[in-house]
């Protein structure tokens, strides 16, 4: 939710609120008022009334209009004294339904000893009308000032905070790989200017570690190199030798596995780095069927003897720009795991058009979070020797022509699609 | 059969050199630019494996030279720069191949050897073996003058098993010989293991003799005699 629309939904909830609670108090508050008035009133004309029996021992001359009744009745004994307001209904017949009225009652004795009832009634329904009214009135009078300020207040935050979501945007686009330094627009407000200097420094930091980082990987891996060809050599011509025997080439074996291992891992590595430092600079237009068919091909007996079915749906040339051997590798990588994972009797099927490249192949269940499956080092327990950086590099060189790639498991089929479309992401990334 | 190898780091220089020796080629190293040239220009050889990234210089510059000269020979790059512009560029100005380090010697041996047969132009464009001959660019495998019809992975493993006689060849060198690296599974270890024994039943069924040998889960031999 944006920060607007909260910020307003708060005020608007807040104010509901607020309102009636405000317009129970207020509604009670002024029907209490009018009611004291209208008892006062009552009360008046009682005394009034008693008085008048009290001197002149005879009934005042009322003029009895509809809406305040007045009846007196008064007996030769004397009444206990008795008294009390209350609201009662009488039917109106003219209107045809029922009207509250105010209600007085009191029983008494004159000083003559003569005992009386007087009873009043008042009309309600005008007092009530006019304190409906007023609600009304206050309710209206209130919807128009929340209007105005949440119109306000949407207005002024969204100018505040245009600093904001400025640096926001900037941020959101901003990749730490790139060649330039984080730029943020300037604001006029503190906390802005604080909060994009902070930015601005935190993101110095991390490029300046994450090029650090991108250099040591690279020199690290590239030292590593001439050690292992060494190594690599000598055991080469070490294992020609006739005089080993079978035990000195069993333990021979590991260290040669090892050491194969450890150059692969050594190469992959260097690989990465070298995508990540976009030294693979150098791209053609490349056809992407050509690369399927050459790799399908160099892979033909290792399919054959897994008695694996391919499915081949190309169904549109497809040319990318792309580098050379970063497309080989791409495509052989997938192809080859695709291969590697599949089991005995199983199918390869592989779809190919202008948007994706579809490749899906059965396979055991993974063994590890689909999440970190393009993680490097990440292997199932199940591919043996592989070092883990086949879908890493896959990975890699998709960020670095901006595809997307996604893996879906349906039963026993796993799918890989590339995404070649470069707007997909840009969509996603606005999403996000 | 003259080869120089021009490499700066003298083990990996050493180990290479060992190798070739063992396989009676005249064998010369240089270890830094300066020599290269030197030996080049006082020199004819018959193949030369220089190494792209030298102390002194670029080896790139050495191919070029060679080149000027119209020398016919062979040249392999070797580089640790797994880097497709020096592989393109190698290739562009005249290099024959190019390998990446850590690479199998047995793998640059059978380079070299089959540049030398491409550059062999005044003898017949075949390798005989005993029995068996086989004219590379047919594709052809004749043992006792009979044709075998061998699979493509087959025909390129027997070619590498001569290349490299009396060599153990690892399983891993040979995967990598037959689908490059990525390729080193268990299925490719499987598949090395049927198709050397389709190798073995269609040479011994003409008469052939069986050659391969196998070494202690290590890998394969083939024997020459």
């Amino acid at each position: 939710m944006k920060l607007l629309t909260k910020i307003s939904i708060y005020y608007i909830s807040f104010s509901l609120v607020a309102f009636l609670i405000g317009g129970f108090i207020f509604n009670r508050v002024i029907k209490s008022i009018f009611y004291t008035q209208l008892d006062e009133n009552l009360t008046t004309e009682k005394l009034l009334i008693v008085e008048q029996i009290n001197y002149s021992d005879s009934l005042p001359d009322f003029r009895t209009v509809f809406g305040h009744l007045i009846e007196v009745t008064v007996f030769n004994e004397p009444k206990q004294k008795f008294g009390f307001i209350k609201t009662t209904f009488l039917f109106d017949k003219e209107k045809g339904k029922l009207i509250p009225f105010r209600h007085l009652i009191a029983e008494g004795t004159s000083i003559k000893n003569r005992g009386y009832i007087i009873s009043i009634y008042k009309r309600l329904d005008e007092t009530q009308n006019l304190i409906t009214n007023i609600l009304l009135t206050m309710t209206f009078l209130f919807l128009f000032l929340m209007a105005l300020l949440i119109f306000v207040n949407y207005f002024s935050s969204r100018s505040v905070w245009g600093p904001f979501y400025q640096t926001l945007q900037n941020l959101n686009k901003y990749d730490i790989s790139q060649d330039t330094p984080l730029e943020l627009s300037k604001s006029s407000t503190k906390e802005f200017v604080l909060l994009n200097k902070a930015l601005t420094r935190m993101s110095k930091k991390i490029r300046r570690d994450y090029f650090s980082l991108k250099e040591f990987n690279e020199n690290a891996s590239h030292e590593m190199q001439t050690p292992l060809a060494i190594i690599n050599s000598k055991l080469e011509l070490l294992v020609q030798s006739e005089k080993l025997s079978e035990d000195q080439m069993h333990l021979i074996k590991p260290v040669y596995d090892a050491t194969t291992r450890m150059s692969k891992l050594n190469q992959g590595l260097l690989l990465i780095s070298k995508i990540d430092n976009n030294q693979f600079f150098a791209t053609e237009k490349i056809g992407i069927e050509k690369i399927i068919e050459k790799n399908l091909e160099n892979f033909e007996e290792i399919i054959q003897m897994k008695n694996i079915e391919v499915r081949k749906e190309i169904e549109e040339p497809v040319v990318l720009t792309m580098n050379k051997s970063l497309a080989d590798i791409l495509i052989s990588n997938l192809i080859t795991n695709s291969i590697k994972h599949n089991v005995q009797n199983g199918h390869i099927s592989i779809l190919l058009n202008r948007k994706k490249l579809q490749i899906s192949n059965t396979g055991q269940p993974l063994s590890i979070d689909p999440q970190k499956l393009f993680e490097r080092f990440r292997k199932s327990d199940r591919s043996g020797d592989s070092v883990g950086l086949g879908l890493a590099i896959v990975k890699e060189i998709i960020n670095l022509y901006q595809f997307t790639i996604e893996y879906l498991l349906s039963g026993s089929i796993h799918t890989l699609i590339i995404d070649f479309s470069r707007e997909g992401k840009l969509d996603d990334q606005n999403a996000s | 059969m003259k080869v120089l190898l021009i490499e700066d780091e003298k083990e990996l220089s050493a180990s290479i050199e060992t190798y070739l020796k063992q396989e009676n080629y005249l064998c010369e190293t240089a270890l830094t630019y300066n020599q290269a040239e030197e030996k080049i220009n006082l020199y004819q050889y018959d193949c030369i494996i220089v190494d792209i990234s030298l102390p002194d210089g670029n080896g790139l510059d050495i191919i070029r030279e060679l080149k000027e000269n119209q020398s016919e020979t062979g040249i392999i790059i070797i580089s640790a720069k797994n880097s497709l512009d020096d592989k393109l560029s190698g290739l562009g100005i005249g290099a024959d191949d190019y390998l990446t380090k850590p690479f199998h010697l047995s793998e640059l041996n059978a380079r070299i050897k089959s540049i030398i047969r491409r550059r062999n132009f005044s003898g017949k464009k075949e390798l005989l073996f005993n029995e068996i001959r086989i004219i590379p660019e047919a594709m052809q495998v004749f043992v006792n003058e009979k044709l075998i019809i061998l699979t493509k992975k087959e025909f390129d493993l027997l070619i590498y098993f001569l290349s490299n006689k009396d060599r153990v060849l690892t399983k891993e060198s040979l995967a990598e010989h037959l689908w490059g690296e990525v390729m080193d599974t268990a299925d490719s270890f499987d598949f090395i293991y049927t198709h050397i024994k389709n190798i073995r039943r269609k040479v011994m069924e003409k008469g052939g003799r069986d050659y391969i040998q196998t070494i202690y889960g290590m890998g394969y031999k083939f024997l020459s005699q």
